[in-house]
Parts: structure tokens; sequence; C-alpha cells
């Protein structure tokens, strides 16, 4: 088992981290999210992604409003709720906990 | 030359090479079912389909109109499978809290991940079935061949003739598995077109394939089923014949068979007696039900033991009407001594019962212990095997 393989829930399970920390800077879509996730170790695909964001947006960390585009139909624009920065804030906390630990752990 | 099939996703319209709608198709279909139970089932897949548009209207120009297959391939692709993990199901909100432990759960390693475990129910299945589809429904819910299960009711239906009523009352209560949904459901198994597109390939519904339309088939069915029904009558004729033809006319047939009747309702009587008892109080006669011991177990006990008890007086009984109905070649005699036979040795088991009762007190507290261990130990054998 390569270690891209044995991250893969560790991967999946911080998206949702992610695509927060994404919206909190500015509206997006999901295009948008797609292309910032496809540089890096977390390229993801739209078949995530919209069910995600849907159960984000029922959680109510997220809502989104229709904006026209210049080709094609409106899109959805997603930002953060108030909850959703609340939600933010306490995991980018609990993130720098859990990298300190595993920076430190074994080390004398 | 390629036929193409005009489309509507998300209000625009599109126009896809017949090979690349049977893709979209099946992949839309499979999303769908992945977002079965999702309550933002309709918003997530019109997200979906305005999204595979958008792709397609970036392939598209002024003079080129049509998305040709491969085209349709690679933006699903893309897209890549529908992953849904927030649905109603608890067992996949289990799933991702093992993830997240980073334990390995049995549940990742039972299905790939992102897929909610589909809770079993008992379905009738028609597909492949020979009358109503209760052997295949239960073959699919126990996860054995259904051939097995046939051979077991055909047991039943040639021991007691139980079997008949036990699938007749399956057939009126179990529910038809109509939706590809529920059909997968009956095999606890997720339900993708993919699993349907292997299923079909591999003869799964085996029974339908080899014709090439409905009239065909029903052709075929209509046949069978006349033969069956020929079968069963020569069958049930023999039977009869047979009993007859061994019988002799004797002239305390026509009094033995009132008798013999009053004989057998009485026993019948004690029987639904007892049985009430067990219901209601958990001991027969006297004899307490030990508490390891299903209740369904003793009831199907005592219905085998009732059916042995009960069997001479029922032979004695076929035997006289024989006697008694049919001319010439009806000599009842040796069924009438059969059952005699029969009857002695119940007298007997009675006699030495009441003489030596409470050595058959013991052995009868004995019995479900000793069934008990006996279903266990094969339960062990067949997981060992």
């Amino acid at each position: 088992m390569s270690v891209n393989e044995k991250f893969s829930a560790i991967r999946k399970g911080l998206l949702e981290f992610l695509v927060l920390k994404i919206i909190a800077a500015e509206k997006v879509y999901v295009a948008d999210i797609l292309k910032q996730f496809s540089a890096t170790e977390f390229t993801t695909q739209e078949g995530t992604l919209y069910p995600l964001l849907s159960k984000m947006r029922r959680e109510g960390l997220v809502d989104y409003e229709w904006k026209e585009s210049e080709a094609g139909p409106p899109r959805k624009y997603y930002q953060l709720t108030a909850k959703g920065r609340d939600q933010l804030r306490e995991t980018l906390d609990y993130w720098g906990k859990i990298s300190g630990t595993v920076k430190n752990l074994g080390q004398k | 030359m390629n036929k193409v099939i005009t489309i509507n996703l998300g209000g625009t319209a599109y126009q896809l090479e017949e090979g690349g709608y049977d893709t979209l198709r099946t992949y839309l279909e499979t999303a769908a079912a992945r977002l079965q139970g999702n309550p933002d089932r309709d918003e997530i897949m019109s997200d979906i389909e305005q999204a595979i548009g958008e792709k397609f209207r970036a392939l598209l120009g002024s003079h080129k109109t049509v998305v040709v297959t491969k085209e349709v391939t690679a933006v699903l692709d893309e897209m890549g499978p529908i992953e849904d993990d927030s649905g109603a199901d608890p067992r996949a909100g289990e799933a991702k809290a093992r993830a997240e432990t980073g334990g390995p759960g049995p549940a990742q390693t039972e299905r790939p991940p992102g897929q909610p475990g589909t809770p079993k129910r008992l379905y009738r299945i028609k597909e492949g079935a020979m009358v109503a589809g209760v052997c295949n429904g239960l073959a699919a819910y126990l996860n054995i061949d259904p051939t097995l299960v046939r051979l077991a009711f055909i047991l039943l239906l040639m021991v007691w003739g139980t079997g008949v009523l036990v699938y007749f009352v399956l057939a009126l209560i179990v529910p038809k598995a109509r939706s590809p949904e529920e059909k997968a459901a009956a095999c606890g198994e997720p339900f993708t077109a993919q699993e349907f597109i292997r299923r079909a390939k591999a003869g799964y519904y085996g029974a339908t394939k080899d014709f090439p339309d409905r009239k065909a088939r029903r052709e075929w069915k209509r046949r069978f089923k006349q033969e069956m029904r020929a079968k069963r009558d020569e069958w049930r004729y023999d039977w009869h014949r047979h009993w007859a033809e061994q019988a002799d006319i004797h002239p305390g047939a026509g009094l033995a068979l009132p008798l013999l009747s009053v004989l057998h309702g009485m026993f019948a009587i004690l029987w639904v007696c007892a049985l009430i008892s067990l219901l209601a109080t958990g001991a027969v006669f006297g004899i307490v039900l030990s508490s390891s011991v299903p209740i369904w177990i003793a009831v199907i006990v005592m219905i085998i033991a009732y059916k042995i008890f009960i069997w001479p007086l029922k032979a004695a009984r076929r035997a006289c009407y024989y006697g008694y109905g049919r001319p010439k070649w009806a000599r009842p005699s040796i069924f009438l001594l059969d059952a005699l036979i029969w009857l002695a040795v119940i007298a007997a088991f009675l006699w030495l019962g009441s003489h030596f009762f409470s050595q058959l007190c013991e052995a009868a507290r004995n019995i479900p212990s000793v069934a008990h261990d006996a279903v266990h130990q094969i339960r062990q054998w067949w997981h060992g095997k």
C-alpha cells in the first residue's frame, strides 16, 4: 500500500475543511474550487464535490446565490455562513494542534 | 455514420451520438441510485447535469454541433463517480468515523468507500423464477443457490405438504421486488448501474436473455407451465392409483372410517391445546421449555411430532376411503393393517409412558437441549466448511 493510498481516507476527511477554507477567501463556483484543488494532492471531481457541497449547505455551513455568467446559464456561487466561519475557525485551531502533535511526537 | 440523439441538460439542448447517450444515461442513473435517500437528490442531479452541459458546451463550436461518444466518456471520467456519504444511512457515518480515526474498519474492507451499506430485505424476485419468486428471493436473502432453496421446499412438500402452504403464505405476504433498488435490497447490495450490467452479463437474468422478444418468452413460459401441470397431474394420478390398487374391500372399513375421523379430530384438538399452552405459558403437558430454545423451534418440533403421530390415522382413513368408495381394484386391508400396527405402536408408547412416566418426562425435558446442541453443531459444521 503506497502512502498515497494510505492517506486516501484522511484526504477525504479533510476535503470539507479545505472547501470551507477556499470558500472563505472569496465567492466561488464549483469549477473554481476544482481548479484550486487540481494542482494539489486533493485533486477531486464534480461527482464528489456536488454531494459534499449540498451536505454542507444542509448543515448550514455554506450558502449560494445564482449569478449570471457571460457564457451559458447562471451559476451557483458559494459563500460561507456565520456558522461556516465558526466551524472553519474551530477546525483551523484543531488542525494547528494536530500538526503540532504530528511534528512533536517522538522527538527528544 | 452514427445516429444522433438530442437531449436536454439544464435547459439547453445537446446532440449526442447514440453510444454517448447510452453512456450518459447509465452515468446519470447510477448517480441517481447512489443519491437514493439524500434529501437534496434532485438538486444535486440538476447541478451535475448542468456541469456536464457546461463541459459539452466547451467542446462545441459553430462547425461542431455533435458530442461524439469518446468525448462523452472523457467528460464523465472528468466528472468522476458520484460519492455520497451524507445519506441518511447511519453506516456511512460509522465508516467515516472509522476512516477519521484511521482504524481498519470492516466497512472499508467489505465495500469500496463512499457506498453506503444497503439493508437487506426479503422480496420475491420474478427474474428467473419458477413460480412466484419466493425461493429466488429467499435465496438472495440467505445468499445461497436458489436451487438449494427449491430443493428444500420440494422436500417439505413431499414429506408433509407443508411446503405448499408455506410457499403460498410467503407468496402472499412477501412483496415483489419491482424497482432495481428493491432488487438490490433483496440481495443486500448497493445498486449501481455497473452492478446491474455486470449481473446481466454474468447471466443473472439468464432466464430472460435467450429470447428475442416478449412474445417468444411468454410462449416459452406458457409451455413450461403446461408441462409442469401435466407432470403434476400424472404424478398425482399414479399416487392415487397406487393406493387404491393395493386395497381390498373390507366391510369393516365403513365402520372404521367415522371412528378414525373422531380420533383424528380429538388428536387435532389436543395438539392445538398443547400449542396454545406452549405459546401462552412456555410449557407443554407440564414440560417447561428451556429458555435457551427459541419458541419457533419448539413450534416446528411440535408440528413435526404431530405429523408423525397422526400419520397412521391418516393412512387408515385414506385406506377406508378408497376401500369404501372404489369398487373392483380397491383393497384397503393392507393399509388398514399398516395403520393398526402404527396405532398399536402409539398405544404401546402411551402405555410405556404411563408406566415409566418420570423417565419419559426426563427424556422429553432433554429434547430441547439436545435439539439445541444439534442445531449448534450443524451451524458449526456449516461455518467450518
